[in-house]
């Protein structure tokens, strides 16, 4: 899937970012459903180029800097802190294994009904079951245990934004299986409890013996 | 973000934080999640079979304060009622009570998922 190329509305050279035109340094018309990745002008793709990412954020963050629209009239300056707003939006977004895979999984879904809630088997009642063991070993301040169940958990958090590149790959090979999407959706619920778990466990030098 | 005063109040000295024993037949547990946030909420409630009256009601909730008040609130509002009448809480009536802003709304859902659950896995039990 390939964002369409438009084209700058005054030099007529192609845009990278549907924000702004690298070539004649102007700010482009938009309206509030921009694509993210059509911001940061990068391919519709799970997989992305994080120098890529970066290098683009770091040049428009530049070009649409507040202090290059003060003289600007008014329409444009306001159009610049738009814009400035939904760069960072972008790019905070896709920058994230799973925020990009959640949004993504947003654009496919689009009207398709999922089940939002779905979970793999048993795993709210050992979430449940960890906080309640997280309670009691931060007010032990166990700080060997703590240490350890964040490593245990740390691992199972990165094995679970692995597991998006491949389904969001399996997706591209049979579009409109969603089934695939549907597990998405289960890693994607999982994760965000693992993360307000791991929220909770402070580092080694932060536990109070 | 302003929390009410109910919320503070709920989150500051929550009611019926705890257990029951969930293996006890007049038992029902309800285990619900949030996966916008990751907020997991069980609520217990004790059941008088003769009278299918709530006697107890026992709550745990890991989450923010709206969603410890959402849950707090909800085992008060159970004490005293029959399954049916619990049955039919509506989450609006602990927005309003909570004065929970939008971005919350989700929490007193949760609670009234949590009641809910509670309810059908007493019942389920029952039936064994």
């Amino acid at each position: 899937m390939t964002s369409e190329q438009p084209a700058c509305h005054k030099c007529e050279l192609s845009l990278i970012s549907h924000l702004f035109c690298f070539n004649c340094k102007k700010l482009q018309p938009f309206d509030d459903q921009i694509g993210l990745f059509e911001v940061m002008g990068i391919p519709i793709d799970y997989e992305i180029n994080s120098e890529q990412l970066e290098e683009y954020y770091q040049r428009l963050s530049l070009e649409l800097h507040p202090d290059f629209f003060e003289v600007a009239p008014k329409e444009e300056k306001r159009l610049s802190e738009k814009a400035s707003v939904i760069l960072n939006t972008a790019y905070n977004t896709l920058r994230e294994p799973s925020s990009r895979a959640g949004y993504l999984l947003c654009l496919f879904t689009n009207d398709h009904k999922q089940n939002e809630r779905s979970l793999p088997e048993g795993f709210l009642q050992e979430m449940f079951f960890l906080q309640e063991s997280l309670d009691e070993l931060l007010e032990s301040s166990d700080s060997i245990t703590l240490e350890k169940m964040k490593e245990e958990l740390g691992t199972r958090h990165k094995e679970i934004e692995f597991s998006y590149a491949p389904l969001f790959k399996k997706f591209k090979e049979f579009p409109g299986n969603f089934n695939i999407l549907q597990q998405l959706q289960t890693h994607l619920n999982a994760e965000r409890y693992l993360r307000r778990l791991l929220e909770r466990i402070p580092s080694a030098d932060h536990i109070l013996t | 973000m302003a929390y009410s005063e109910k919320v503070i109040d709920h989150y500051k000295d929550p009611k019926n934080v705890g257990s029951l024993d969930k293996k006890d037949a007049n038992v029902g547990t309800g285990l619900v999640g949030a996966p916008e946030c990751g907020d997991v909420m069980k609520l217990q409630i004790q059941v008088n079979p003769e009278t299918n009256e709530i006697v107890d009601a026992k709550f745990k909730t890991f989450g923010c304060g709206s969603a410890i008040a959402s849950s707090s609130l909800a085992t008060e509002w159970v004490k005293g009622k029959s399954i049916d009448q619990a049955m039919s809480i509506q989450n609006t009536q602990i927005v309003e009570e909570l004065s929970l802003p939008p971005v919350k709304i989700h929490c007193s859902v949760l609670a009234e998922d949590a009641i809910k659950a509670a309810i059908v896995d007493y019942k389920s039990r029952r039936e064994d």
